[in-house]
């Protein structure tokens, strides 16, 4: 039965490509009217905003639940319509408050000189969406759920230099850190009631971790497993009288199939889709070119990277460099060699950008060079290194064949395609490339469940990673340090490289513990071209995100740093 | 007949046992586990985490311990608790099961319905148009892939037509109310049940038409027609009555099927089934529930195979069990 499903997967994304390389060159004009719209996109020309009716998502991957703070799949995060947070990010990875009165600084006496008390001064006069008043316990208590040994809680990783939380009236909460923590404004983007738990020790099994309440401009109502999710407008939501919500609710609707969920959308059947990925984009433009009732938009920032992840160890073991990988004249070599032009333009229709540093979105955005293509001199630096072709074409070294496994998460009809464009540039300059992909699970599996990035048990992988806010949020500058080389030892380690370098290290740790912003850019600044230099990972390309949504839909705007699902509380039907 | 049905549930149950060992077993076998974290989630989870989730799943225990534990569950009624959802595994496959029978119970019944009068037809009517016709037709529908059917039908009937909706078993934007509120809920179902049927429809008709045929050139119905009855009556009470003794244990072991099918069926139309069920577990290798609803396919085929032998029983005097 999988087979076969499998088989459908890959039919319906053939099927879909074919028509796309069709319209490439409407869709590549395109690129340019979509970016219009977004921000301050209200319908004033439609008239007044009206109240009521429903808008229908469908939701291509169904979370286990919707609490964020116990469930770390994409779904759970539109929980932010419900669960306000402290403070919420833009897409230059400044923050605004929400629940919070004031961004905490050293100004306002938020901040301690040392940096590692931050003191949270709440807003007044907000209530949980069941009447009850908001207050400092809550913080508190959600730091002590985090903490509880007996509770599932999955914290991001801002939580760990958090030492405690202590209620100083209803409406302060000091938050003391083992250590300067820059990225405090990250905490805290979910709080939990204290007034729905008996103790801190919350498992999956307590009905908050499945719908959470929140103090939001809606409320969940009802999870109906596989099948929908149900929002409704809290009708006595704290700031309604600056920011009065319009629709009488959400309803997201389980839609596994990406592709027929985006064609229903298509005809309207669905008011937006959570989410499309830029592979959806060629499509959504030419429909709406050709008078769907649907509007498109994208980030003009960078978004997710995809990564060439270069293993450094041998096959797992630290000792020895990587056989072939381990050479830095051959990821030297790699990295000039691969047409990354050829596969935005022929395979992505030109919805992605180069990108050539590590830190790329938010906070820590910097700007690197990418290495431009040049075969010929891949060649030479090969020819220097001693790697020499043999009768195949293949290169050789002391007898080590320049052969390569090249992997990703199967069942990706586009990655598949520029998979073949990089196999085929490599084995221009002589290096041979297998591809051999691998289902998720195995790809993504833990140390002890033997997945292949943890025990570096790999040659190249691909995968998209490090779209953060702040190179501190979920520990992705930390992720290639020494200190997360995955090992018997160390089987919590979260490095896909395998990669350990000294004066990396060094940078990344100063930049974590600066309170002064200014340093912590150039620290990471630093650091991102020491990462291009060593090249552990390669960047393929940042792709294009967008969203779309129908034309019925108004009110929607693209302020903050996930795009325009933040904006659910001005979205409204036109009449 | 009594002690027969006793002696098949007993053998039945050595039988359960040596499933589920197989079952649990095949599943620990799979590579990866249910503690990957997905590329959406970046690839990262603390260690702290892996290890209270490995913990609170019992993941660390020996294998024979871990399948002596969950078969405890599974015979005092606690199937343990989704990896996932956090929920008891009963509670999703309650939720989830009215669904599939419902779809499958359709199917079903369409099959019968359809195959039943056009087999008995064809086969009255050997060589004739509609003898070709029916037959070709229904070699079509045994060599149709369903999930190109189904991709099809949607295309066509959704996408280009716009006739029929195409996802879920109700309209989310609107509530309906009487005869609108039948209507919505047919819509939804007319493409799900005819995917899968198809496959079913093809094969009963091409049996129904064959035991027909069969029994059509034997002696007692040149009899029954020389004694003078009406042809309809020679049809439906001397012939049809023995041609459809193999086709009730045909029709009742694809039962099973059926409901195995509703895996495609229920992914191509987003609908909220065991299927759909199923095919979420496995790529999150989520053990509990998986486990609970192939311990129910077990049991539903080892339920339709008595079943089946029951029937023939009762429909064929001369097979006798005692």
């Amino acid at each position: 039965m999988p087979s076969s499903l499998a088989t459908l997967r890959r039919v319906t994304c053939r099927a879909r490509r074919s028509s796309s390389t069709l319209a490439a060159v409407a869709a590549t004009l395109a690129v340019a009217g979509c970016s219009s719209g977004g921000s301050g996109e209200s319908g004033d020309a439609d008239g007044e905003p009206r109240k009521g009716g429903t808008a229908l998502v469908a939701m291509t991957q169904e979370p286990g639940g919707m609490n964020p703070l116990f469930n770390d799949q994409s779904g759970s995060f539109l929980s932010f319509w419900a669960q306000e947070p402290l403070f919420v990010a833009r897409p230059d990875g400044s923050f605004d408050p929400v629940l919070a009165a004031e961004l905490p600084s050293a100004d306002n006496g938020g901040v301690s000189k040392d940096g590692r008390t931050v003191t949270f001064k709440l807003r007044d006069g907000v209530t949980w969406s069941d009447g009850k008043p908001f207050s400092a316990e809550d913080v508190k208590f959600t730091f002590d759920v985090i903490q509880d040994p007996k509770s599932t809680a999955l914290p991001p990783s801002a939580y760990d230099l958090v030492e405690s939380v202590e209620v100083v009236d209803d409406l302060t909460a000091r938050v003391r850190m083992s250590k300067p923590n820059p990225y405090f404004l990250g905490l805290f983007q979910q709080v939990l009631p204290k007034h729905k738990f008996d103790s801190t020790a919350v498992t999956a099994d307590h009905p908050q971790t499945r719908l959470p309440l929140g103090t939001g401009p809606f409320v969940f109502e009802e999870f109906n497993e596989g099948d929908k999710i149900v929002l409704k407008r809290n009708e006595d939501y704290w700031n309604k009288m600056e920011r009065p919500v319009r629709l009488d609710g959400i309803t997201l609707k389980i839609t596994p199939d990406a592709q027929s969920a985006i064609s229903s959308f298509q005809r309207g059947e669905f008011d937006t889709v959570f989410f499309v990925t830029s592979g959806d984009l060629p499509d959504l433009t030419e429909a709406r070119d050709n008078g769907a009732p649907i509007e498109v938009t994208v980030q003009e920032t960078r978004s997710h990277v995809e990564w060439l992840w270069l293993n450094q160890s041998d096959n797992g073991d630290h000792s020895r460099p990587h056989p072939v990988l381990g050479d830095p004249a051959m990821r030297e070599a790699i990295d000039v060699g691969i047409d990354r032009k050829a596969v935005i333009d022929q395979v992505l229709d030109g919805f992605a950008t180069l990108n050539g540093s590590v830190f790329y979105s938010g906070f820590g955005a910097t700007e690197v060079p990418v290495a431009p293509f040049d075969p010929e001199r891949a060649n030479q630096i090969l020819d220097a290194a001693g790697w020499d072709r043999g009768g195949d074409g293949i290169r050789a070294k002391d007898g080590v064949r320049a052969s390569l496994r090249f992997q990703t998460v199967t069942g990706d009809q586009t990655r598949e395609l520029y998979q073949q464009l990089v196999q085929q540039n490599l084995e221009d300059i002589g290096i041979q490339v297998k591809i051999n992909n691998v289902p998720s699970n195995l790809m993504f599996g833990t140390y002890q469940e033997g997945g292949r990035l943890a025990r570096g048990n790999y040659d190249i992988m691909m995968s998209r990673d490090g779209y953060v806010v702040d190179p501190l949020e979920e520990g992705w500058a930390a992720n290639f340090t020494c200190a997360e080389v995955p090992s018997k030892d160390n089987p919590g380690g979260q490095s896909e490289t395998h990669w350990c370098n000294r004066e990396y290290d060094a940078l990344v740790k100063q930049a974590a513990e600066s309170v002064d912003q200014e340093e912590r850019k150039e620290l990471y600044a630093q650091a991102a071209r020491l990462l291009a230099r060593e090249r552990p990972a390669l960047s393929l390309y940042s792709s294009t995100w967008g969203w779309t949504w129908s034309s019925r839909l108004k009110g929607v705007s693209k302020d903050y740093f996930d795009g325009i699902w933040r904006s659910a509380h001005d979205w409204y039907l036109a009449g | 007949m009594g002690a027969y049905v006793i002696r098949r549930s007993l053998q039945a149950i050595p039988l359960l046992i040596g499933i589920s060992i197989v079952l649990f077993a095949m599943l620990q076998m799979t590579p990866g586990g249910p503690l990957a974290s997905s590329e959406a989630a970046g690839g990262r989870a603390t260690a702290e985490r892996t290890e209270r989730l490995r913990e609170e799943f019992g993941l660390d225990d020996p294998l024979p311990v871990q399948y002596v534990n969950w078969a405890g569950g599974i015979v005092t009624g606690d199937w343990g608790t989704s990896y996932n959802t956090g929920r008891p595994v009963i509670d999703s496959i309650v939720d989830r099961l009215p669904t599939t029978l419902l779809l499958t119970g359709l199917a079903f019944a369409v099959a019968l319905a359809i195959a039943l009068p056009v087999g008995i037809f064809a086969a009255t009517r050997q060589y004739s148009a509609f003898d070709y016709v029916s037959s070709g037709l229904s070699f079509v529908g045994v060599a149709t892939p369903s999930f190109w059917f189904g991709l099809m039908l949607l295309f066509l009937l959704s996408f280009e037509l716009g006739w029929l909706p195409s996802s879920g078993l109700e309209d989310l934007r609107e509530q309906h109310v009487g005869l609108a509120a039948v209507w919505d809920r047919l819509s939804h179902l007319i493409m799900p049940v005819a995917v899968l049927a198809l496959i079913a429809t093809a094969q009963l008709t091409r049996y129904v038409r064959g035991s027909m045929l069969e029994v059509l050139h034997q002696d007692y119905v040149r009899t029954a027609r020389g004694s003078g009855l009406p042809e309809r009556r020679v049809i439906v009470r001397h012939a049809f009555r023995n041609a459809a003794v193999p086709v009730v244990t045909i029709a009742v072991l694809m039962i099973p099927d059926l409901f195995l099918g509703a895996v495609i069926t229920e992914s191509i139309f987003a609908i909220p089934g065991m299927g759909r069920l199923f095919i979420e577990s496995a790529e999150l290798r989520d053990y509990p529930v998986l486990l609970g609803i192939l311990i129910i396919a077990a049991l539903l085929v080892v339920l339709a195979n008595l079943l089946a032998d029951i029937l023939y029983g009762l429909l064929d005097p001369r097979i006798s069990y005692e």
